[in-house]
């Protein structure tokens, strides 16, 4: 009984926790956005430079090997129906509707969330933060804006190249291990490909992007008590960002299949 | 203990402040009490209050770390506030900033309540303060020079050379202008607590906070900081509010000190009424841990011995 109501406890608190975190988040997005007048180039390309383009080689690795697990795992049972060659409409629909932008978001919640929120962290415990308040330097036109931006742009070019990437690795999967020709996996693979499914996986990848920077930014200027306190940020960073996205992508999900595919 | 009694204070210590400057020999003459009537000279006007506490609370969920304080800082004067470690300095001093929203009371600092006031008249104020954190909390992306220059490229409207001969002569006010191109990580605790020096006065602010800022730092260097402070307070009129628990310093560098304890202030005045204050933390906390030590055992007891 006593361990009901503590797991009951603690499922409570966690939950007002929650709530209260994605309040604000909501609040942390809405001054961010307030400031988007006042946004300089500069700063906003270095944080694409330094979380969008170092990410490249990973976003492409990953999304290879997906690609490629898709390819293999479905391929067995389209063998047995005979329609083998479907293999490459499976994998272009499921890369490019579901998993590049998915993939390419949990990715950046490593890269770059986490860099972000270790970073910010420790710039609050060691009072930077509240140096740049009393300068009258906004920290979140000066931290979080250029970083949101950055990553929330970087994410939608890194979801087009997950996009590529993943059908690739459909491609070869196809092409070496199922005896599927070049040029009939390509046709298939085009015609698989509605184009309304690339700005959807956009749409997602812009908001997936808002997710990290905000959750990483939030957990950064609240973290308090030294390097604990970093490492706490960072990880909740990381944590929480994987569960909103992947709730964001239920919601996206329900949102484009049931809503918008109605004639 | 009444600290609105206490309010009256400031002003007795600013008129004798002003006592000592070359005061008209009529003001010095008259009686206090028809000063106060008298048409205003420059002499008989209190100076303006640039920091004042009103009643100020400041709680932590159920912990109660501010318990109303009142203070009040007249212009070019420089404030000490002393305590133990956790007697609420840093508490009040993050009130003082705007960064702590107090439960109760009000903080005015240059007759703006800054709790009342609108983000954009916030940063007004913010840019005629300075603040030297503890660690220096220089931007670590950043060189020093780059952390000097960015109140001034943000805030002014200087071109990039006006901006690096400033840089120039604020690093070179603190004795840093060879760490310029140094990043904060390449510098030494007592290096970084001077260039943070050097990026709090980069906007020539007229009140200045410092949050321990000899803390850490060997004798030698805890001079040259108290010899800037003093500097700057004498030659640029600057207002400043230390806040620390380094006696020594404390004393060099005080117009007017305050003693806290448990959240509360316990005594309020001139260094030398500090030096004498009857209340037995004050005279603990001046007189060190070793007279705080013995006075724990009764003398009674000592001479009985451990066989008596």
């Amino acid at each position: 009984m006593a361990l009901l109501t503590d797991f009951l406890g603690t499922l409570g608190r966690n939950a007002t926790i929650f709530v209260e975190e994605v309040g604000q988040m909501g609040l942390l997005a809405n001054r961010t956005i307030a400031q988007t007048g006042r946004m300089r180039v500069e700063p906003v390309a270095v944080q694409m430079i330094r979380f969008g383009l170092r990410a490249i080689p990973i976003v492409c690795l990953v999304n290879l090997f997906v690609g490629m697990i898709v390819a293999v795992s479905m391929s067995e049972m389209l063998l047995r129906l005979g329609v083998v060659t479907w293999t490459a409409k499976v994998v272009a629909v499921a890369v490019t509707r579901e998993l590049a932008p998915l993939m390419t978001a949990i990715v950046m919640s490593g890269f770059a969330g986490a860099a972000i929120a270790a970073e910010i962290a420790t710039m609050t415990v060691n009072e930077e933060i509240l140096a740049l308040e009393s300068a009258a330097l906004s920290p979140i036109r000066f931290l979080v804006l250029p970083r949101m931006v950055g990553v929330c742009l970087m994410m939608m070019c890194l979801t087009l190249v997950a996009d590529v990437m993943g059908m690739f690795g459909g491609y070869l999967v196809g092409t070496a291990m199922l005896d599927i020709g070049g040029p009939t996996y390509l046709d298939i693979n085009n015609n698989a490909v509605e184009w309304m499914d690339i700005p959807k996986g956009l749409i997602k990848a812009f908001a997936f992007g808002m997710i990290v920077t905000l959750v990483a930014c939030r957990q950064g200027l609240k973290a308090n008590g030294g390097a604990l306190g970093v490492g706490r940020a960072t990880t909740n960073a990381v944590v929480h960002s994987i569960i909103l996205i992947i709730a964001a992508n239920l919601g996206f999900a329900i949102l484009f299949n049931w809503t918008l595919a109605e004639p | 203990m009444s600290t609105k009694a206490r309010h009256n204070r400031p002003a007795g210590g600013a008129s004798g402040a002003q006592a000592a400057q070359p005061a008209t020999a009529s003001s010095a003459k008259v009686p206090a009490t028809a000063a106060a009537s008298a048409v205003p000279t420059p002499t008989n006007v209190p100076a303006q209050v640039v920091v004042e506490t009103v009643d100020l609370v400041k709680r932590f969920g159920d912990r109660t770390v501010l318990h109303g304080i009142n203070l009040q800082v007249r212009r070019g004067e420089t404030l000490v506030v002393m305590g133990a470690s956790g007697c609420g300095k840093s508490t009040l001093l993050r009130c003082l900033l705007g960064a702590y929203v107090p439960d109760e009371g009000s903080v005015r600092l240059f007759g703006k309540d800054i709790h009342a006031l609108a983000p954009n008249e916030m940063d007004s104020v913010r840019k005629r303060f300075g603040v030297l954190f503890q660690s220096g909390a220089l931007f670590s992306s950043m060189t020093v020079g780059e952390n000097v220059a960015l109140p001034l490229k943000e805030h002014t409207d200087l071109n990039q050379e006006m901006i690096d001969l400033m840089v120039k002569v604020k690093l070179e006010l603190v004795g840093l202008r060879e760490a310029e191109d140094l990043l904060p990580a390449q510098i030494s605790g007592g290096m970084a607590k001077r260039a943070g020096l050097a990026r709090a006065i980069a906007l020539d602010p007229e009140l200045l906070f410092y949050d321990e800022p000899t803390s850490g730092l060997d004798p030698i260097m805890t001079g040259i900081i108290d010899g800037l402070i003093m500097d700057l307070s004498r030659t640029m009129n600057v207002t400043s509010v230390v806040v620390t628990h380094d006696l020594k310093s404390a004393f060099r560098v005080a117009d007017r000190m305050v003693v806290m304890n448990e959240g509360r202030i316990v005594a309020e005045g001139m260094p030398h009424e500090i030096k004498g204050h009857p209340d037995p933390f004050v005279r603990r906390f001046i007189q060190g841990p070793i007279e705080a030590k013995t006075a724990v055992f009764p003398r009674s007891a000592l001479e009985r011995g451990p066989g008596g």
